[in-house]
């Protein structure tokens, strides 16, 4: 190609298309790793049944439009709902016991919690694909020659938002702030009256409802299956490990870099290849900068 | 001998004397899987138990010797014992290499790296078709003769038997050897291990390296085996979850215990396979459901799994009256 065409509003036009698509997805999976970032800085766990609580966010969307012909957006405050619910089940009856056994435990309680639910999807619902067209997944916004999809850009604002809140909640409100006191020193929050059972109780329903609200919001852009939260989680374990664990802020940086290099490399190498790129960045943060772009050194040699 | 070295010399012997007695090909199919499984999880248990390496990316190099040796057979019409050593090569530079990378990392991290390279395999297995056939697979043809690695029944009996021993030694090496002991300081602290002047992080890469290698071999035989090797299976991590799995319910870390997770886990996957084959589509997930249960509890009461429950029970018998 001449080099001096580069520029041309050719290239402008899928340069600003490109971005436009990196900013939306980017707000997506915002919303999924600020949950797994949340869970992490506060209990210390990495939740690997995360994807799975997404999986089951998009079969709830699937079942209220499919059955009862209900909206994703109008199911979105009732899975909020739910979610949270099932939130604090799981850590009654599954975290709890873990929160302070070694990390081989608490990575295997969770791999396990993520085969069963994997797993009852599968023999409840079959592994058919499963997707839905409710009717603003087919309008199409323009603005010049970039064009998206309304479904995208309310799950991104949504997504935007529902982060923007748990930011602000965690920053500002008494609560947030014992929780984020508790992951500080655990021993010193005990002695100042707080309960720390009871912190990490909302902590993992709080992260459990984004990761929920998460899944009815991608519901009418990707099929759900049993084991579609996989692809989602892996790349948000891509995004919090970048933005640093339990980052909040570094997980919505790391999603608009993720994000980016999707959309970039799936332009320019193909769809196919694309996820390879963000694993090889993967290991690539892990052995270089493995506490994060913006953490502190030496933060996964101490296993915090 | 201690109680452990008996229980598994009269497992193996009884597996040796089983195609004496029995020719049942279904009985038989499920011995060799049952070794297979063992080896297996004895491999991962290299890394995962001894030096506390705990990887969910161990499919990667399954999932290597898988792919080595269908393709040398397919694709190039030699042996597939040859394609076995190539995988053994290549799990042992890749093995280094994610050994060396990931050195620092620690207990999420590191499951992390593994999880995130074994997904590389995965996507490039399926996407390089010209030479993987992309995710349509690989389908091995079985060839009868020993170089071709087309055996009968009892033969496979016999080579995991082969195998299952071999690894078993392995792990008992590293019980009892100076460079044994030096893993399990390293897995227990670290820094006193580095303090003492064990060269912990070279430990590290060897044992990933050995385990990779070992995990590879095993990779290449059940390739043979099945006759089919696929990316989206042989690179999955319910494969790597399931190594993990059996150790851990069988005794992490103890050369015993990957063998008696493999005789449970893969009996109960027999028996439920063929008590919910008749049923509607999806109900063999029922077993991974028991799995994924089962997985949580035994971390939860019992984190030394089968042989520490019974050295347990052998402690409290002990010290009773008599």
């Amino acid at each position: 190609m001449d080099p001096a065409a580069r520029l041309g509003p050719a290239q402008i036009d899928v340069v600003a298309q490109l971005a436009a698509s990196a900013v939306l997805l980017g707000g997506i999976y915002a919303l999924i790793a600020v949950g797994l970032t949340l869970i992490f800085g506060i209990m210390r766990v990495v939740n690997f049944a995360h994807g799975e609580f997404l999986m089951l966010g998009m079969y709830l969307a699937f079942f209220a439009f499919t059955l009862q012909g209900v909206d994703p957006w109008v199911m979105l405050p009732v899975a909020l709902v739910i979610f949270f619910g099932v939130g604090l089940l799981v850590y009654v009856l599954v975290m709890r016991g873990v929160i302070q056994a070694s990390h081989n435990v608490q990575i295997f309680t969770t791999v396990g919690l993520s085969t069963a639910l994997q797993n009852v999807a599968l023999v409840l619902w079959s592994g058919d694909y499963q997707l839905f067209r409710p009717w603003h997944a087919s309008v199409v916004l323009r603005a010049g020659s970039t064009a998206v999809n309304l479904s995208q850009v309310v799950a991104f604002a949504v997504a935007v938002l529902l982060t923007a809140g748990l930011f602000a909640f965690m920053k500002f409100s008494h609560t947030g702030r014992v929780m984020r006191a508790t992951a500080q020193d655990r021993d010193a929050a005990t002695l100042m009256g707080i309960d720390p059972d009871r912190v990490y109780r909302l902590t993992f329903a709080i992260g459990i409802a984004c990761v929920g609200a998460a899944g009815v919001l991608v519901s009418p852009l990707y099929a759900a299956y049993p084991q579609a939260g996989l692809q989602f989680v892996l790349l948000a374990y891509v995004v919090v490990v970048l933005g640093g664990l339990g980052d909040m802020a570094g997980a919505m940086a790391g999603s608009l870099i993720v994000a980016a290099v999707e959309v970039v490399g799936s332009y320019v190498f193909g769809t196919a290849w694309k996820e390879v790129l963000y694993f090889v960045l993967f290991i690539a943060v892990l052995v270089f900068r493995p506490a994060g772009l913006f953490g502190q050194r030496g933060a996964e040699s101490l296993g915090v | 001998m201690t109680a452990d070295r008996w229980v598994a010399a009269g497992l193996f012997a009884a597996a040796a004397l089983t195609p004496v007695v029995v020719r049942d090909s279904f009985i038989l199919d499920s011995l060799i899987l049952i070794l297979l499984w063992g080896a297996l999880s004895s491999a991962w248990n290299v890394a995962g138990g001894y030096a506390g390496q705990v990887s969910l990316g161990h499919a990667a190099f399954f999932g290597i010797g898988a792919y080595a040796a269908a393709l040398t057979s397919v694709r190039y019409q030699q042996s597939p014992w040859l394609g076995l050593v190539v995988g053994v090569a290549l799990s042992l530079v890749a093995g280094g290499a994610i050994g060396f990378l990931s050195n620092r990392l620690k207990g999420p991290y590191f499951a992390l790296s593994t999880i995130a390279f074994a997904e590389v395999l995965k996507i490039v297995a399926s996407r390089w078709r010209g030479f993987t056939s992309g995710s349509e697979g690989v389908p091995v043809p079985f060839r009868p003769g020993l170089w071709t690695m087309g055996l009968s029944h009892v033969q496979w009996v016999y080579l995991a038997l082969v195998v299952a021993i071999l690894y078993y030694l392995v792990q008992v090496y590293l019980e009892r050897s100076r460079v044994g002991y030096q893993l399990a300081g390293v897995r227990e602290d670290e820094d006193a291990a580095e303090a003492l002047g064990i060269p912990t992080r070279r430990r590290k890469v060897q044992a990933v390296t050995l385990s990779a290698a070992l995990t590879s071999m095993c990779g290449s035989l059940w390739a043979q085996y099945v006759g089919f090797v696929d990316p989206i299976h042989v690179f999955s991590i319910d494969l790597s979850v399931r190594f993990a799995l059996n150790s851990i319910i069988g005794g992490i870390g103890t050369a015993l215990g990957p063998f008696l997770g493999s005789i449970l886990i893969t009996s109960l996957e027999t028996y439920l396979r063929a008590t919910f084959s008749g049923m509607k589509a999806g109900f063999g997930g029922i077993y991974l459901i028991i799995y994924g249960v089962v997985l949580i509890l035994v971390v939860r009461f019992a984190p030394e799994g089968l042989t520490g429950i019974a050295a347990r029970l052998r402690f409290r018998r002990a010290d009773a009256p008599a």
